[in-house]
């Protein structure tokens, strides 16, 4: 029963997801304008934020605060490969992303084994560090000619680290096209993973150990070996994330680690609707739009995102895809109880 | 005083407790028996009010406490000590006294009342000052039971007060009960030993699968061949 | 001789500010399972509170900051009312509170900033001048807040311990159902302390901002400091917490003045991690068993 309801969704995931990549590649041709395809090239990547904190959040239970420290040390490790060791940026994003693992690495040895809201803690203290070294970093490291640059950018931020290189490559007319198509790749890759997390028997285990997770390990799953697997795993995509920005903007700076920004995120993973698979994705495009919405209240940006993530987190936890998900269970012929996200 | 009628009610849709009946008298000691998870410990929590019933009604003095908050119920008199004793573990054990009579507006009555638990349970007088999860499993019962009649109750619910100490603490608790009953406590306990049971109360009622299959007094009880081989394997 | 008092004096005064905020953190963690992340703000709306009565209503200074606890206060109540309330008791409370909370940060902080403007003011509260130790000017400033928050932490600590509703308080952390069966109503204590927290929270921003300045992001740095705190101490840990606060005060400052400002805030989260390490529950914290 349970098998044939998993395939059942998988294959639902399938059709969405190519819907949704097909819509994606015609997209900028219907659309060519610089800002729509910028909007949805930055549109991909926080996707891909999102829907890698999906799996740590919602599927491994971790209440990490610490995502957009990994994002950035992806961007910061790739830039600066490129700028100190002058490596092209297509060798140094991965690279970027192997950083941010190693990092996530660390941060889950000093954090997973505690308690949700100190995780949370920790992680925003972490992330917290890291805006202060990098913004408080005045020495000297290199001189290029009179002036002098920091290691990290300081607050000017890193930069001069080149990009994916298609200004040369490609026509005028389609340069943007570069970097949206780079960051829709990700962003398959990032919700592919995703989906087969999810929908896979490490997904189920940890359904169980969220449910009650003391019986769990009894037998013999043990919690904090699986958080790991799947904090670092995604950090990778999280880091490459962060190392397409730094190419796409072709500055990576501290802005990244602004509370607003994370906040902005978050509240793109609550309102898509928490260890949904299709959540991430709902989300990061409501509250893009949302925020294109507000563009014209700027002065009450921040309140209008705060009431959201209220409203949102107080009266509809399950997010936009919880509910949409109800009503196509209501509508189902085959009531499975069994399997569910929950 | 206490009434209960024909109250169901359990957890996340599974009923524990169907269609019970109970009637407490003023000053009367009564006994819940039967056998483990049948629904003891439910049922006291439903007249507490810690649980909704999902029928039935619960009335204490004339008036209707089931949809009442717990405070409002302890407000009215009904105290029910919980099984486990949820004391306050890192007080000391006078304030734990004193968290009992968190709703008396007297200090002077507030004293009157901790002399009078001291009177009945020395021992909680010689460990004034000591933290609460430091005492000894027969103190801590009688912290819980001292902390219980703080409050000035109506009426005592205490659940199992026997559970987890030795026979000997075990008759010294029974011991307090049963004068708290001599002085006019009414009270409802449910216990798991049978022949204290009928040694004790006034009245007793058997709880088997969540419904009261029978009830009467001690005598009728241990004159009863067939439920004492069930419950006794006499 | 002179480096020490030097660090002494401002690791004290660092002290000071911090145990007025962290306590009013473990009191809302103790009694609600609640992390505030809107204390930041609340903070800073204390600070701003004060500079309004003084600057525009010309209050005098001890009246401006009664007013700027009672907004603090009532901060704390709206934020009961409409967020905690609605949400207590549900699944995942203790994770969502977080989020919500943050969202309710944002809100305030969006009012202040419409109010007052991002550009950083002047908070005309506090004293000029200082008392010399040999070499080291000890601004009078900073003793008065080291002895604001003394005499504050001596009068929570005091009303924690013999009033009946200090009781109260410290029994609904240790057992809130054994308190509703003491016919105490639990959700008034959370109102309580919600408000309790956000009065202190309110002086802590003042204090904060008469040493530095009133800018509305100033409380995010301290509110995590304040947390950081805690949880070393044992979240929910009242008078650890007050220990915590003085010790990891004269931390900061000692490794700000042997290694460089930026260092200090990064040697306190090692600190943290490496003492959670040691101890998952908080050097002073108890463990939380499991029911089954």
């Amino acid at each position: 029963m349970m098998k044939n309801d998993s395939a059942g969704r998988f294959r639902t995931d399938i059709v969405i997801g190519s819907v949704l990549i097909v819509a994606a590649i015609i997209i900028p041709f219907v659309f060519p304008t610089r800002y729509v395809i910028g909007q949805l090239t930055i549109f991909f990547l926080w996707a891909t934020v999102v829907s890698q904190w999906n799996l740590v959040f919602g599927v491994a239970g971790i209440f990490s605060l610490a995502q957009m420290a990994i994002f950035a040390m992806g961007g910061y490790v790739a830039g600066m490969l490129s700028l100190y060791l002058g490596w092209p940026l297509w060798i140094s994003m991965f690279f970027g992303g192997f950083a941010s693992v190693l990092f996530s690495v660390l941060i889950g040895f000093a954090c997973l084994r505690l308690r949700g809201a100190y995780v949370a803690l920790l992680t925003l203290a972490i992330a917290q560090t890291m805006y202060l070294l990098i913004i408080t970093d005045t020495a000297c490291f290199m001189r290029t000619g009179v002036t002098c640059r920091n290691f990290t950018g300081g607050t000017r931020g890193l930069a001069q680290f080149g990009d994916f290189g298609f200004r040369e490559l490609l026509p005028y007319k389609y340069m943007a096209f570069g970097n949206y198509f780079i960051g829709l790749v990700v962003l398959i890759f990032a919700v592919a993973f995703s989906i087969f997390v999810i929908r896979s028997p490490i997904g189920l285990a940890f359904r169980a150990l969220r449910d009650n997770q003391t019986c769990a390990e009894v037998r013999g799953i043990s919690k904090f070996k699986y958080q790991l697997l799947i904090f670092s795993s995604s950090a990778f995509f999280t880091g490459l994330a962060g190392a397409v920005y730094a190419g796409h903007f072709r500055v990576m700076g501290a802005n990244t680690l602004y509370l607003n920004l994370l906040l902005f995120l978050l509240s793109m993973l609550i309102i898509g609707g928490v260890g949904r698979v299709w959540g991430p994705i709902l989300g990061a495009a409501a509250l893009m739009l949302v925020d294109e919405v507000l563009k014209e209240f700027v002065n009450w940006r921040l309140a209008g995102l705060g009431l959201i993530l209220v409203v949102f987190i107080v009266l509809l936890p399950k997010g936009l895809a919880g509910y949409i998900e109800d009503i196509f269970q209501r509508g189902r012929k085959n009531k499975a109880t069994v399997g569910q996200d929950e | 005083m206490l009434s209960v009628s024909n109250i169901s009610a359990g957890y996340g849709g599974r009923p524990v407790v169907r269609d019970a009946s109970l009637e407490i008298s003023k000053g009367s000691l009564v006994t819940i028996i039967g056998p483990n998870g049948h629904g003891k410990t439910t049922l006291l929590r439903c007249i507490s009010g810690i649980i909704g019933v999902d029928s039935g009604s619960v009335s204490f003095d004339g008036v209707r406490i089931d949809g009442l908050r717990v405070d409002e119920v302890v407000q009215l008199g009904v105290v029910h000590i919980p099984q486990g004793d949820m004391l306050f573990p890192e007080m000391t054990v006078d304030e734990n006294l004193l968290m009992g009579g968190y709703l008396i507006n007297s200090d002077s009555q507030v004293d009157q009342r901790r002399g009078q638990v001291l009177d009945l349970f020395p021992k909680l007088g010689e460990r004034k000052d000591q933290i609460a999860n430091t005492l000894s499993g027969g103190e801590r019962r009688m912290l819980a039971i001292g902390r219980g009649l703080m409050t000035g109750a109506k009426i005592l619910l205490m659940d199992e007060p026997s559970l987890g100490l030795a026979p000997v603490v075990i008759e010294q608790i029974f011991e307090s009960i049963r004068t708290l009953n001599k002085e006019g406590q009414t009270i409802l306990l449910v216990e798991e030993n049978v022949s204290r049971a009928i040694n004790l109360s006034d009245h007793i009622y058997l709880l088997d699968e969540g419904q009261i299959t029978w009830d009467g007094s001690g005598d009728e009880l241990s004159k009863n061949d067939q439920l004492m081989e069930v419950y006794l394997g006499i | 001789m002179d480096s020490l008092t030097q660090i002494v004096a401002s690791g004290l005064t660092v002290g000071a500010m911090y145990a007025v905020s962290t306590v009013a953190l473990s009191l809302v963690w103790g009694a609600l399972n609640v992390l505030n992340m809107g204390q930041g703000a609340m903070l800073a709306v204390g600070g701003y509170i004060a500079y309004t009565a003084v600057t525009a209503f010309g209050l005098p200074i001890p009246i401006a900051i009664v007013a700027a606890a009672g907004v603090g206060a009532l901060v704390g109540a709206v934020l009961y009312f409409l967020v905690v309330k609605l949400m207590i008791g549900k699944d995942g409370f203790e994770t969502n509170v977080i989020i919500a909370t943050f969202g309710f940060a944002l809100i305030l902080e969006n009012l202040v900033l419409r109010l007052y403007g991002a550009y950083p003011l002047r908070q005309p509260i506090g004293l000029d001048g200082g008392w010399h130790i040999g070499a080291v000017h000890v601004p009078y400033q900073n003793i008065l807040l080291v002895l604001v928050s003394a005499v504050l932490m001596t009068v929570v600590a005091y009303a924690l311990k013999s009033t009946r509703t200090g009781r109260a308080i410290r029994a609904t952390a240790q057992n809130r159902g054994a308190t509703e069966l003491m016919g105490v109503r639990v959700s008034k204590i959370f109102l309580q302390v919600l408000m309790i927290g956000g009065g202190l929270a309110a002086i802590s921003g003042i204090m904060l901002s008469t040493i530095t300045t009133l800018a509305p992001t100033m409380g995010y740095d301290p509110m995590l400091k304040a947390f950081i705190i805690c949880v070393i101490a044992g979240l929910g840990n009242i008078y650890g917490a007050l220990i915590a606060s003085f010790v990891l005060g004269l931390f900061e400052v000692s490794v700000q003045f042997l290694f460089g400002v930026r260092f200090g805030f990064p040697a306190l989260l090692l600190l943290v991690i490496s003492a959670l390490i040691w101890k998952p529950f908080g050097v002073f914290g108890r463990r939380k068993t499991d029911r089954l």
